[in-house]
């Protein structure tokens, strides 16, 4: 009985972890705050890059190389035609959950990336310059919408 | 009948002054020429100096796709086409180690593709 109670649960437990429906406000809550205080560190490290109008325009450039694939050119999942297929889903950049990450948190996840999530690393792929230019830009991304759509999605 | 002496000995002595003139004072006013070969995911040579003061002329070569040098704190931003050759001219104006980095995105490992500038006295 007592193991038929376990091996229930167990599966109970394999089957929401392997659902691709939107997480509950429960899982999304848990994870924001794991991701938030325990496994994303950096928390102080401080952007060396001034905020100025170069800057922001360096950031956007270095996010157009590929980061636009799946968050888009507003990096708020515009024109991205798999978004409602993925999980976990991929969250817009302008959102609160991502927002209130410091600007170390924030470089350590273009760094090394979010796993399980499909986030990936792109340290070696981008300069560090480029990838301090890129938080820079996500404090100042452009209202949703206004960027069109990637290229890469046009044809 | 002065006058007539003045033009030649003139002239031969613009001539001279040009022609014993030391080679250093010539050098601290010609651009120091330096060439680098960027290639998927390098730049050679990797290190180069230069001195504080003295233009630089930076000259960068294409072997494949498309690249670019940018060294943020000089102001200095050089891109060149695939294969193709561009040039551009900067007087470094404060010492130190400057690392510039490709500022044209060429692939996979673009991000660890630097060259040093050793900006010397």
């Amino acid at each position: 009985m007592r193991r038929a109670l376990i091996m229930t649960t167990a599966m109970l437990l394999v089957g929401i972890g392997c659902k691709a429906t939107p997480p509950g406000k429960l899982e999304t809550g848990t994870m924001t705050f794991i991701k938030h205080h325990l496994t994303i560190g950096n928390k102080k490290e401080k952007n060396p890059l001034p905020d100025t109008p170069e800057t922001r325009a360096d950031g956007k450039e270095a996010f157009g190389h590929y980061c636009v694939a799946c968050h888009g050119m507003d990096g708020q999942n515009t024109g991205v035609p798999f978004v409602g297929n993925m999980s976990p889903p991929v969250p817009s950049l302008a959102s609160k959950s991502v927002q209130s990450y410091t600007d170390g948190q924030l470089k350590r996840i273009l760094d090394y990336g979010i796993k399980p999530s499909g986030m990936p690393g792109s340290k070696g792929t981008l300069s560090d310059d480029e990838l301090w230019s890129i938080v820079i830009y996500l404090r100042h991304l452009p209202p949703r919408g206004s960027q069109g759509v990637p290229e890469m999605y046009t044809h | 009948m002065k006058k007539k002496w003045m033009l030649p000995v003139l002239f031969a002595g613009i001539v001279a002054a040009l022609a014993f003139s030391s080679p250093a004072v010539w050098a601290q006013t010609a651009p120091q020429r330096i060439e680098v070969t960027a290639k998927r995911f390098a730049f050679s040579p990797s290190e180069i100096t230069v001195k504080k003061g003295q233009p630089v002329v930076l000259v960068l070569k294409s072997e494949d796709v498309a690249h670019g040098i940018r060294f943020r704190e000089l102001d200095v931003n050089l891109k060149v086409k695939a294969g193709g050759s561009a040039e551009v001219e900067f007087t470094p104006e404060k010492t130190g180690d400057f690392v510039g980095h490709c500022s044209v995105f060429c692939g996979a490992h673009h991000g660890s593709m630097a060259i040093r500038l050793h900006v010397v006295e």
